[in-house]
C-alpha cells in the first residue's frame, strides 16, 4: 500500500477536479480497505456491490470532502454507513463472541496451574519481510485470513494491513475499544498458530 | 503472580503498549524468568509484523475493472450535466 502523506492532498485536489486518472489511482489504492470494511458487515458478493456503489457516490461527494479526517478514513466511513443502512433494512445482525480472549487451540496448551504444558516450540527467527518472500507461506496466510471470521479479519486488516488507529477502527466497525482488542488478539493468535505449524511441518 | 496463561491473554495489549504501567512491569518481570513466554511474545510479535507486511484483501482485477468503468461513466455523466448548466 503506497504511503501518501504529502501527496494525498494532491490526489484529493485532482479527485475534486474530476480527474479520470486520479480516480483510477484512488480505486486501486483504496478499494482493498473499503472491501475489508464491507466484508465485516456483509457477505462477499453484497460487499462488492456496496463498494462499487460507494465509488459512484464518491464521484459526487468528493466535492464536499473537507479533509477533517484522512481520505482513507472518510471512504471507510462511507462504506460502513452504507453497510449499516443495508443491514437495518435487511434486519441482519452482526454476531460476535467477545467473551473468550484465548483461542481454544492455544488455551489447551496451558495446565491447570496456568503454566505452559505445550510451550511454543520454535522461535520465528526470520523477519517478516524474509518470511513473506516464502511464496508458500504467503499463500497459506491468504488461506487462513480468508478462513477467519469476518469480524476478526476486518479488524485485523484495517488495524494491521491498513494501519488505522484503533479509535478509527472502532468507529468504522462500530465495536467498543475492548471488543476490538479481543478481535485483534484472537486473530493474531490464529496467525501465530498457523506460522508455527507451517515452520514445523512446512505444510499449511 | 502473573502466570503464563495470564500473560497469553494480555499479550497483544503488551505488544501494542496498551497495558497500565503496573501490568507492564509484571509482564516484564515474568518475561525475565520465563523462556517459553519470551518465545511466545516474540513469535506473536513476528506474526503481527507478518500481517502488516502482507498486503491483504487484494480484490480481484475484475472488480477493480468494473469499478473503474462505473466511475468513468459517473464522471462523464457529471461532466455533461455541468456542461449543460453552463
Amino acid at each position: 500500500m503506497p504511503v501518501r502523506d504529502g501527496s494525498e492532498q494532491d490526489l484529493i485536489m485532482l479527485l475534486k477536479a474530476q480527474d479520470d486518472q486520479a480516480f483510477h489511482e484512488a480505486v486501486s489504492t483504496y478499494t482493498p480497505g473499503m472491501l475489508a470494511v464491507a466484508r465485516f458487515y456483509l457477505d462477499p458478493s453484497t460487499a462488492e456491490e456496496v463498494v462499487q456503489d460507494c465509488w459512484v457516490t464518491v464521484v459526487d461527494a468528493i466535492g464536499k470532502f473537507e479533509g477533517r479526517s484522512g481520505l482513507k478514513t472518510w471512504l471507510h466511513r462511507i462504506v460502513a454507513n452504507r453497510c449499516k443502512n443495508k443491514l437495518r433494512s435487511g434486519k441482519r445482525e452482526v454476531a460476535t463472541d467477545f467473551s473468550e480472549s484465548l483461542e481454544p487451540e492455544l488455551a489447551e496448551r496451558f495446565n491447570a496451574t496456568g503454566r505452559w504444558d505445550v510451550p511454543p516450540r520454535l522461535q520465528f527467527h526470520e523477519s517478516a519481510d524474509t518470511l513473506m518472500e516464502n511464496g508458500a507461506l504467503s499463500d497459506c496466510l491468504d488461506k487462513h485470513l480468508s478462513a477467519l471470521p469476518e469480524t476478526q479479519r476486518s479488524a485485523l486488516i484495517l488495524y494491521e494491513a491498513h494501519q488505522h488507529k484503533s479509535e478509527d477502527v472502532c468507529n468504522i466497525l462500530d465495536v467498543s475499544a475492548s471488543n476490538l482488542r479481543v478481535l485483534l488478539h484472537r486473530a493474531r493468535q490464529k496467525i501465530f498458530l498457523m506460522v508455527e505449524t507451517f515452520q514445523e511441518t512446512g505444510e499449511c | 503472580m502473573l502466570m503464563c496463561r495470564d500473560l497469553a491473554v494480555i499479550a497483544s495489549d503488551y505488544i501494542d503498549g496498551e497495558l497500565t504501567g503496573r501490568q507492564n512491569l509484571s509482564v516484564k518481570m515474568h518475561l525475565m524468568m520465563c523462556k517459553a513466554c519470551r518465545t511466545f511474545i516474540g513469535n506473536l510479535r513476528a506474526s503481527t509484523e507478518l500481517m502488516q507486511a502482507h498486503s491483504s484483501g487484494h480484490p480481484n482485477e475484475d472488480l477493480l475493472r468494473r469499478i473503474d468503468q462505473q466511475v468513468a461513466e459517473a464522471l462523464r455523466t457529471r461532466k455533461s450535466r455541468s456542461g449543460d448548466q453552463e
